[in-house]
């Protein structure tokens, strides 16, 4: 193998993936979409705070003027309540003029508070719209105040201080040999999600941008002719080294950007922060950064490998597309197992799928950010993976050698696996 | 003797249980142009990938400039495919030197070439252009550039002329001739008879993965003999086809082609076409490499 031809190749395939209209597109689009998203989700939230009207019907639980007290209490959103009344039964008769005010818009929603057996209250809450997580956080919380408040009457208790109680957050603190850190899961999810989201970008753009020049480059025969300077090992390296490249310079850009614009926007990004607890420096510590650097470039090797595995079997750009799925799963299924992994980081099935080779990139980012794993087995999985990484190029150069005799047809599985083999 | 540039022995390729190439022998003296003739799907595609180690044959050896690896001498070699392919969001010079750049040459040597293929091939004004922004034709031509700018020993052409209009078509055939005079060997595959006639010295006719008939085209004619006569008379065979001592007759449009029994005597059929028809030319010619083309496949062709 020639180390000039592997980097002629690399170069050439370089420039083309980052000349591409997809690459520019992307590289500008994923920060802006990203800091659209950062900014826009405060922003949303405020939104939904819109003033709601809500009725409460009381079937004789007595709890409802206290509820209705509570409503009026909350901040953010407004609540106007419109009425509150005692009725018989909560049956549909009694509940029909209720549904009906909701249909046309005159009310957001109303609560059904009724007697039950085991506890204060069976407490229903009958809306257009139930799905805003914060606004059932409030609501949830005003009927339960309520029902403690009947509760502690007359205890000397104030159900003002029970609600505080209620407040209280629980701070994580991971503690390893390397000391403490806050944050657990929430920091652990959001990095890998990134991740998984960086990487399944750059390798969607770069990895297909280089399919499908690898299916052109069949089509058109033109193949032929560089075979007939470079050997099949020589250009599978090339192609991979230049798509590799390509994505780093993305990856690179995007840190630049990211760093940049957390350094600008540090005092816009404290207020949004405050609001998710989201807390900047413990994403940005070095060696979390180190990690997923890491990780990032050997995950998107591996993978742009596999998009050109599924490239060299193609004969056509029709066929590469019902194919890219074969090479995109690998990824989704790894970002499901990170997911789990990140709420039972130290158990043994943790543990064993992080060194899978095409689950280490992101299980084991997981596994990094929630608790540190001990040190061999991270090498361990960073070995795994590049030999895996290795071996697959390689596999994929003597399958391409093999696939490019083949015209209209493509190798079947076991063909492939006889070529590998011999 | 001299060894030749290529030299096929009994090739034997199958692909899926069809034999592609059936025990074919080919001989390419160096430096001449050699034609690879035959219908489609005789085998013509498969033999060049074979002799250039695209291939590995099921049976037989390829000698290819004396070495029994192609791929040892693979960049003495050029290839241009019959499937016209570039980099299509590539930059003219960018491509070639890229593609010379690969054969070995350093990047400054493979720029200059670049440039020099382009003016030669009149696309000098196009250099920064995109290769999917240029014509076919031009595409072709760049193509060609980019099969011998490494100046091969070799070069392969497969239909190098399809599709081109007649100044380029003769540009082409001047560049084809540039090699040859450089001593390269071409190797011509095509379905383009006057191209053949004009250019080739020595033939190889494919057909069903066989070698049916090979060697100089001097030879070949000669062993065919004097045995037509071409007729202008404003019309068509008619009545020509019926005189004794006419094999067949074969209408080319202005011009009528009668091919003579083996026996026949030129004169005897001469007179015969002359109290026939009104005769505005008529001439006794050695038969073109269309006929024997013609007649070759015809005689292989399995009886039904």
């Amino acid at each position: 193998m020639s180390p000039a031809l592997v980097f002629k190749v690399a170069r050439r395939e370089y420039l083309a993936r980052v000349r591409s209209r997809a690459f520019v597109l992307m590289t500008v689009f994923v920060p802006a979409f990203l800091g659209l998203y950062l900014l826009a989700v405060p922003m949303l939230g405020r939104s939904s705070s819109k003033d709601l009207r809500i009725a409460v019907l009381d079937a004789g639980t007595g709890l409802g003027t206290s509820v209705a007290e509570r409503l009026r209490a909350i901040e953010r959103p407004h609540i106007t309540v419109t009425e509150t009344s005692t009725i018989e039964a909560a049956d549909p008769a009694a509940r029909a003029p209720y549904n009906a005010a909701i249909g046309d818009r005159a009310l957001d929603g109303y609560f059904l508070l009724e007697r039950a057996d085991s506890a204060p209250a069976r407490v229903r809450y009958f809306a257009r719209e139930g799905g805003n997580p914060v606004l059932m956080r409030e609501l949830r919380l005003a009927v339960q105040t309520a029902a403690i408040g009947r509760l502690l009457a007359g205890t000397g208790v104030d159900s003002a201080d029970v609600r505080r109680a209620q407040q209280l957050d629980l701070a994580v603190v991971s503690v390893s040999d390397r000391g403490e850190r806050e944050g657990g899961f929430g920091i652990a999810l959001a990095s890998t999600m990134s991740l998984a989201m960086l990487l399944y970008m750059a390798v969607l753009i770069n990895g297909q941008g280089m399919a499908t020049a690898i299916v052109e480059e069949k089509s058109s025969r033109l193949i032929e002719v560089i075979l007939g300077a470079v050997t099949a090992t020589e250009f599978m390296a090339g192609k991979i080294l230049g798509v590799v490249g390509s994505g780093l310079t993305q990856l690179g850009i995007w840190m630049i950007v990211a760093i940049v614009a957390l350094v600008q926007a540090a005092p816009a990004l404290a207020i949004s922060s405050a609001v998710s607890g989201f807390d900047l420096s413990a994403v940005l510590n070095a060696r979390l950064l180190f990690y997923f650097a890491v990780f990032f470039a050997l995950g998107y090797f591996l993978y742009s490998v596999l998009f050109a595995i599924v490239a060299v079997t193609c004969t056509s750009t029709e066929e590469l597309g019902q194919s890219m799925m074969a090479a995109i799963l690998p990824m989704v299924v790894a970002l499901m197992v990170a997911i789990s992994v990140i709420s039972n980081p130290a158990t043994t099935a943790t543990r064993v799928l992080s060194l899978v080779p095409f689950f280490t990139p992101l299980v084991m980012t997981a596994r990094v950010n929630v608790l540190m794993p001990p040190l061999w087995e991270v090498w361990l999985g960073i070995l795994l993976l590049v030999v895996t990484s290795i071996a697959s190029g390689w596999a994929a150069a003597k399958i391409f050698r093999y696939a490019l005799l083949m015209t209209g047809k493509r190798p079947t599985l076991p063909e492939l696996i006889r070529v590998v083999k011999a | 003797m001299t060894t030749p540039a290529l030299l096929c022995r009994q090739l034997i390729k199958t692909f899926d249980g069809t034999r592609a190439l059936d025990g074919l022998d080919l001989s390419v003296e160096p430096g001449t142009i050699f034609g690879l003739l035959g219908p489609n799907g005789s085998g013509k595609t498969t033999t060049i990938r074979t002799s250039l180690g695209i291939y590995k044959p099921d049976g037989g050896s390829v000698q290819l400039l004396g070495s029994s690896d192609p791929l040892a001498v693979r960049r003495q070699t050029g290839y241009l495919p019959e499937e016209r392919g570039l980099y299509a969001r590539m930059k003219l010079h960018e491509q070639l030197a890229f593609l010379a750049s690969i054969r070995g040459l350093s990047a400054a040597e493979s720029a200059r070439r670049a440039s020099a293929w382009l003016d030669r091939v009149g696309l000098g004004a196009r250099a920064e252009s995109l290769t999917r922004e240029l014509s076919k034709g031009n595409q072709q031509k760049v193509q060609f550039a980019a099969a011998v700018i490494h100046d091969p020993e070799l070069v392969v052409l497969d239909e190098p002329f399809s599709g081109l209009d007649p100044i380029n078509s003769r540009l082409l055939k001047d560049l084809v001739l540039e090699q040859r005079a450089k001593g390269t060997t071409v190797i011509l595959s095509t379905h383009r008879m006057e191209e053949v006639e004009a250019l080739c010295e020595s033939i190889c006719l494919v057909y069903h993965g066989r070698a049916i008939l090979s060697g100089r085209l001097r030879d070949i004619k000669a062993k065919y003999g004097r045995n037509t006569i071409a007729v202008e008379h404003g019309g068509g065979p008619g009545v020509l086809n019926q005189i004794r001592g006419v094999q067949a007759c074969d209408d080319g449009g202005r011009e009528v082609r009668l091919r003579l029994e083996p026996d026949a005597d030129p004169r005897t059929v001469m007179r015969a076409v002359l109290d026939r028809v009104d005769v505005s030319s008529m001439r006794l010619d050695e038969p073109r490499i269309e006929d024997i083309y013609l007649e070759t496949v015809g005689a292989a062709e399995p009886r039904r």
